[in-house]
């Protein structure tokens, strides 16, 4: 299961807390995409009322406490309290309930908790049959977490990847339980 | 009328169906319409590895090449013969035959080539190197490379005044422009500007440039004979470059997925334009009523109307459109 390097991560980061701080801004070369989906058995506006609630994050698994103020509007924070004691600091980029998307951005994450930088991620809720079930999809935008060039490997392109495709897949099935659970 | 039927068509059906036409009709069909062909853009898709070739008056993909090695930016020569890429990842220049859609060289720049612009007179191509901190001065017609020269740290984007006598650098991570002189290839001066610069844009009379400031949110602008800014002016959030058109100037607002306008006469706000997320690369048509924007997340080249700037169409192109320079091709005089 993909969600034991996420959990080994968290692990690290609990003892990393010597890690150097990154610059802010500065970034490698290549923006990296990715997109995950899931189909769930409820309709769209009962996936949309867990996902549309910024300060609740509990669906996503190594994710222990969110912590956040401001509601669920443009700039709104919260703040990612992990498994492990890494944190992950997020504000709200869009909130758009009549398309059901939200789309965040991470303002503060060490690379050893995340190794990405300069991440944007939007989740969307489409119909599937008729409004009896859904299609939840959640896209992420990012740079690796190593700004320059020739990156060690558990910085690279592909490690990025790897760690948040393992993240969206590891909250896609905790929200599918979640909802379809409450049924 | 065979190539009638052909001309009518979408250029993909068209292209479909020239491929089953015997060479003679062939021929006949491609000379019926002398000088018809009109400008294009090319947009470089990073993800996918692709350049898109779109045909402006269409608004279709009509040619795609791939480009290995992540492709980020792009410059088409003043004569619109030749296209240069670079590709960060590959540390290479690819340097393309624009018309015929065919990769002549490929060069090793090293480091991390991001930034590109030709000189007026089609050569040399030069190539900011993001990671070592120079620019690579490249010989366009052999690919050899006959100079670098140093400048402040992470160079980004460049431009060439239209006289060729000098070269600019957006010095990103130094928050400065190098004003390089092409003919020594030797830095003359720098101007501070505003945080972390990306990309810079030169006016037509060559007396002004832009750079679009990434962190402080603001385009400055440079009086470039003076060596000074002579104006800050806000725009959306993360923007990333400058296109210049109808006395306006656009600039792509990455977080914001806007284009925010401002009267570069004025400095006064115009308007800021919704378009799709992620905009990055920007560049107006040659007679300036059109301004065409790259939407890396949205995968789409917008088209703005420089002087109502309402977006008038997304065209569909390759994942992760960047087009990071001057990307219009001219097609004919």
């Amino acid at each position: 299961m993909k969600l034991k390097l996420l959990t080994a991560a968290l692990a690290a980061a609990a003892l990393a807390f010597t890690a150097a701080p990154h610059s802010a801004d500065a970034h490698g070369p290549t923006r990296q995409k990715i997109t995950e989906t899931i189909e769930i058995d409820a309709p769209p506006a009962k996936v949309w009322a867990v996902i549309g609630e910024f300060h609740d994050m509990s669906w996503l698994p190594p994710v222990e406490k969110t912590e956040g103020t401001g509601g669920n509007v443009v700039g709104a924070k919260r703040r990612l309290v992990l498994q492990g004691g890494g944190t992950i600091d997020e504000v709200i980029a869009k909130y758009e309930p009549e398309k059901m998307m939200l789309m965040y951005r991470i303002e503060q994450v060490d690379v050893k908790v995340l190794p990405v930088t300069n991440y944007s991620s939007w989740l969307t809720v489409t119909p599937l049959d008729d409004g009896k079930k859904s299609e939840v999809e959640w896209k992420g935008a990012f740079y690796r977490g190593y700004p320059n060039n020739d990156p060690p490997p558990e910085l690279n392109d592909e490690a990025a990847i790897k760690a948040v495709t393992a993240v969206y897949k590891a909250g896609l099935a905790g929200l599918k339980k979640k909802v379809e659970g409450g049924n | 009328m065979p190539h009638r039927l052909a001309a009518h068509l979408p250029r993909p059906a068209a292209r479909r169906l020239r491929a089953l036409l015997p060479a003679a009709l062939l021929g006949a069909a491609l000379t019926a319409a002398p000088g018809a062909r009109a400008d294009e853009a090319f947009v470089t898709s990073q993800p996918a590895e692709m350049l898109s070739i779109v045909d402006l008056p269409t608004r279709k993909v009509v040619a795609t090449l791939p480009i290995p090695g992540k492709p980020a930016g792009i410059a088409v020569s003043p004569d619109g013969a030749r296209a240069f890429v670079t590709s960060p990842d590959g540390k290479t220049l690819t340097i393309i035959d624009a018309a015929a859609r065919k990769v002549l060289h490929r060069v090793d720049v090293g480091g991390g080539p991001l930034g590109v612009a030709v000189h007026p007179s089609g050569s040399p191509v030069y190539v900011a190197d993001w990671y070592q901190h120079r620019i690579v001065a490249v010989d366009a017609a052999s690919g050899a490379i006959t100079g670098e020269v140093k400048v402040g740290d992470s160079p980004s984007g460049l431009a060439v005044t239209p006289d060729g006598r000098l070269l600019l650098s957006a010095d990103r991570d130094s928050n400065q422009v190098s004003l390089i002189d092409t003919a020594s290839l030797k830095r003359v001066a720098t101007v501070a500007v505003g945080t972390r610069p990306f990309g810079v844009t030169i006016d037509a009379a060559g007396k002004r440039a832009y750079t679009a400031n990434v962190v402080s949110n603001d385009v400055s602008v440079i009086d470039i004979p003076a060596r000074k800014v002579v104006a800050t002016v806000p725009v959306g959030d993360h923007p990333y470059v400058v296109a210049l058109a109808q006395g306006r100037a656009f600039s792509t607002d990455q977080y914001a997925s806007t284009v925010t306008v401002f009267d570069v006469t004025s400095f006064e706000k115009l308007a800021a334009i919704p378009v799709g997320d992620y905009p990055e690369g920007i560049a107006a048509s040659r007679d300036g009523t059109l301004v065409y924007v790259a939407n890396w997340e949205t995968n789409t080249l917008g088209v703005i109307d420089a002087k109502t700037l309402k977006l008038l169409a997304d065209i569909p192109v390759a994942d992760g459109p960047r087009a990071f320079g001057a990307f219009i091709r001219r097609t004919g005089p």
